[in-house]
């Protein structure tokens, strides 16, 4: 790490620098010592791995809570955010991981609840292509990515200094990822400047004009993307561990004559499904690619048990399943991971309360409790390497541990299906390796998973066999190690498969 | 990417949207419709003089349910509002008899601001000692009636012809015109429910209790927002206690007002369509429930059932309401 150079050796005039800034949340130190220097016209990206510190600086730069020491400034001036509000006054906008909409409000009423001229926020969502947007529509009804520009549009009318994003491309198909890279780059032109959290590296060597990155709550590097590519961003992020982090993809061999564990024929459901048929074997990563929108989410929730199917058949293990609820589907070994982590957890228990849960299943008889339930936890603990410091409440550990702990549970109780849907998203690397690694053990095991994703590059790296699905049915199948990115997003698009 | 875009609705979607959105509220007030209609066929003679006594007696009722809803929708429960009504009508029975109208009408103002001001703060200390609402205002439902107690510590007081002529339509607080305890509730139901839907501090109030978080993300002052919220309960937790002076030219402290007129108030919100969550439902909705509440007595008694079942049978109305509302959003979701 020779070449790098530090923020604060930096001559140029800085829009914002934060200096030794530190956070503790009670024992556990989020952030030790982190600099930061963004200047005037530039996007800069925010890197490390998880836990490395960046939700904390970024919910500091944006007023959301109080540093315990260091300094911010801004323009020159010393500021000291103690609310949203102080922040976006200052010139700092931030568009959060989570959207900051109100889920029972219209979204014209949500444009009207915050101090700027709603005319501007419609303006940006024109320049934004959303100006056909049914603005009376409620926002819990409105899909993801189109809460995640409605957020941006909000900062932006903010006419913020400093546009902050944390995270934003993670829950954004690529055609409104892109609509978002030509904003950022619109305001780097006007000489405004954007800070840019994301794990996708590939967007930070093409859009990122320098990089901060952190580790365990410090400023380690900050650098020229372009310069060492890729190897060197993750170098620094991972300090000595780095070395072998994406394995090339291994072919592995699954016997043909594995039994069929989840087979779908000709499934609907109202308009989201138009007959979807497939099938799964036992130690098969069979993975599912589609854009937003294209009756994925609808798939999950009825293999998962949590609404009906019209028609078709679902057989589980050779047998016929109509489950009821997810209870029917995780009795017959059907289980979900899903997207959002906290749907999952119990975020106010315990890691070991969170494992355990699904064992709680089976206290039918009464009294008979499960006996060996300590040792099953402990077991899988120690298998998926949690990071138990924040062990006292699930909601504290970081999205990786807690995507962990949602698969975990399933490990403590057992299961031969396994539902994954998009569970590396907003997911540092290292972590992502090691959930590639669980589901493929779990696989060689016996397992059969269905793993949806929104990152194409995860397909060959993670599945056997991937499908695509484009409005409700599944236009495209092939081997996963073959799968090229060009062909599975023409697909995906509807296109006719190009190969 | 046509599909990730909401598109616009014509008329007909829009109108059954309304319906959707609105459909509880709607169905409120048809249900109060048709028990009036109802009791109207239940008794020998159902006039004006039996209008306007449903219409002013039920002033209280529907004051309360407004207060409570605004602070139910601001994420927060008020199980004060029936102390605080208790509280007002002894203060004003007590500071109004013998006086003029112009003298009464200033202590009638006298009393909102105060009240208004009592509350806010009870909404203040909610949010910065973060004590549960449910806890703060068990406490301030005994601490407002217990001082109604000591400014009178047995039912007396009155009040001006005038001020009885606001609430009920006539100087003597019977008679067959109910126009004026119908705008008497209108006129502060209008209010607060524009405030509430047009004015950014008033949709603050659904966002505070809808998504605190991400309220409080998109700068929204979450605090501000709860503590407005109480002020408004207050102030119309006493503007039933001055309908209370008004009907009765009297002031009655006793705790056993002050608990029903809480208990009165959350079934009214729950009935009128507001998630105790928060963030979701209408005043105008609530307020209808709360005349329902009203109505089912006369109703009750005009059936010649004995008072005591008349309870039970109220009882098992919000049972059976809530529990018909939970069996179709169940099939709504099933069939979606």
């Amino acid at each position: 790490m020779a070449a790098v150079t530090t923020a604060r050796s930096d001559a140029l005039p800085a829009l914002l620098t934060a200096s030794e800034v530190a956070k503790s949340f009670g024992t556990v130190v989020a952030l030790r010592s982190a600099d930061l220097a963004v200047r005037p016209g530039e996007i800069h990206a925010l890197l490390g791995a998880n836990g490395a510190g960046k939700s904390t600086l970024v919910k500091i730069l944006a007023g959301v809570i109080p540093a315990d020491a260091g300094t911010i400034h801004l323009n020159g001036a010393r500021i000291h955010p103690r609310r949203p509000a102080d922040a976006t006054a200052a010139g700092v906008a931030t568009v959060f991981q989570d959207p900051a909409l109100i889920p029972d409000l219209t979204i014209d009423r949500n444009l009207r609840l915050i101090a700027v001229d709603p005319g501007r926020i419609r303006s940006w969502l024109d320049r934004l292509g959303l100006g056909d947007l049914d603005f009376d529509a409620m926002v819990r009804d409105v899909p993801l990515p189109i809460l995640r520009l409605l957020d941006l549009a909000r900062a932006l009318a903010h006419d913020p200094h400093l546009l902050v994003l944390d995270e934003i491309t993670a829950a954004l198909p690529a055609d409104l990822a892109e609509r978002v890279f030509e904003v950022m780059a619109e305001q780097r032109d006007r000489g405004r400047s954007v800070l840019f959290i994301t794990h996708r590296l590939a967007e930070v060597l093409r859009v990122c004009d320098r990089a901060t990155i952190l580790r365990d709550g410090r400023h380690v590097a900050t650098l020229t993307p372009g310069e060492g590519g890729e190897a060197r961003l993750v170098e620094a992020m991972l300090g000595e561990v780095a070395a072998a982090v994406t394995e090339p993809p291994t072919t592995r061999e699954r016997p043909p004559e594995a039994p069929v564990a989840l087979e779908a024929r000709a499934l609907t459901s109202r308009d989201y499904l138009k007959g979807v048929s497939f099938e799964v074997r036992a130690g098969e990563i069979l993975g599912l690619v589609a854009l937003e929108g294209q009756g994925q989410d609808r798939l999950f929730d009825v293999l998962a048990g949590d609404r009906p199917f019209d028609g078709g058949e679902l057989v589980v293990g050779g047998r016929p399943l109509r489950p009821r609820s997810p209870f029917d589907a995780i009795r017959s070994g059907v289980v979900l991971v899903p997207a959002d982590r906290l749907h999952a957890l119990l975020p106010q228990r315990s890691v070991r309360e969170n494992l355990a849960s699904t064992l709680y299943n089976r206290i039918g008889r009464w009294f008979s409790l499960v006996r060996d339930e300590d040792e099953r936890v402990s077991g899988v603990i120690e298998r998926l390497t949690i990071d138990t410091r924040a062990q006292r409440q699930a909601r504290r550990l970081s999205g990786g541990n807690q995507q962990k702990v949602a698969v975990g549970r399933w490990l403590a109780a057992g299961f031969r299906t396994l539902l994954c849907f998009d569970p590396t998203r907003g997911i540092d690397i290292h972590t992502k390796d090691q959930i590639y690694a669980l589901l493929r053990e779990l696989a060689a095991d016996g397992a059969a998973i269905l793993y949806y994703t929104s990152e194409l590059a995860e397909v060959p790296v993670v599945c056997d066999r991937v499908l695509v699905m484009y409005d409700g049915r599944i236009v495209h199948e092939q081997p996963a190690a073959a799968a090229e990115e060009r062909v599975l997003l023409g697909a995906a698009h509807g296109l006719e498969a190009a190969s | 990417m046509t599909a990730v875009a909401v598109p616009s609705g014509q008329a007909a979607i829009r109108w059954r949207r309304w319906l959707v959105r609105h459909g509880w509220t709607v169905g409120v007030w048809v249900l109060l419709v048709g028990l009036i209609a109802w009791y109207s066929t239940l008794i020998p003679r159902f006039g004006n003089f039996t209008m306007a006594s449903i219409a002013k007696n039920s002033l209280p009722t529907a004051y309360l349910a407004i207060a409570q809803a605004v602070v139910v929708i601001a994420g927060g429960l008020d199980l004060g509002v029936g102390g605080m009504m208790v509280l007002a009508n002894a203060t004003s029975a007590l500071l109004m008899e013998g006086e003029g109208f112009g003298m009464t009408l200033l202590i009638a103002a006298a009393v909102i601001g105060g009240a208004a001001l009592a509350n806010g703060i009870v909404g203040w200390v909610i949010v910065t000692s973060r004590v549960p609402d449910i806890v703060v205002t068990l406490a301030t439902l005994f601490i407002f009636s217990g001082i109604g107690l000591m400014v009178l510590p047995s039912p007396g007081g009155g009040t001006s012809g005038g001020f009885r002529r606001i609430f009920t339509g006539s100087s003597s607080g019977v008679g067959t015109n109910y126009w004026p305890s119908l705008v008497a509730l209108a006129v502060p139901l209008a209010l607060v429910a524009a405030w509430l839907a047009r004015s950014r501090r008033g949709l603050s109030l659904y966002a505070a209790g809808s998504h605190p978080i991400a309220a409080y993300l998109s700068g929204v002052d979450t605090r501000r927002a709860k503590i407005t919220a109480y002020a408004i309960s207050g102030a119309l937790a006493a503007l039933a206690g001055l309908a209370v002076t008004a009907i009765t030219a009297n002031g009655d402290a006793r705790f056993n007002n002050a608990a029903n007129g809480t208990l009165n108030s959350v079934a009214a919100v729950v009935l009128g369509g507001i998630a105790l969550t928060g963030g979701v439902g209408s005043v105008i909705g609530a307020v209808a429930a709360g005349v329902i509440l009203f109505v089912l007595n006369p109703i009750l008694t005009a059936l010649g059932i004995n008072p005591n079942t008349s309870q039970v049978i109220q009882g098992l109305v919000i049972v059976g309401v809530m529990a018909m509302a939970g069996l179709l959003e169940l099939r709504r979701r099933r069939t979606e």
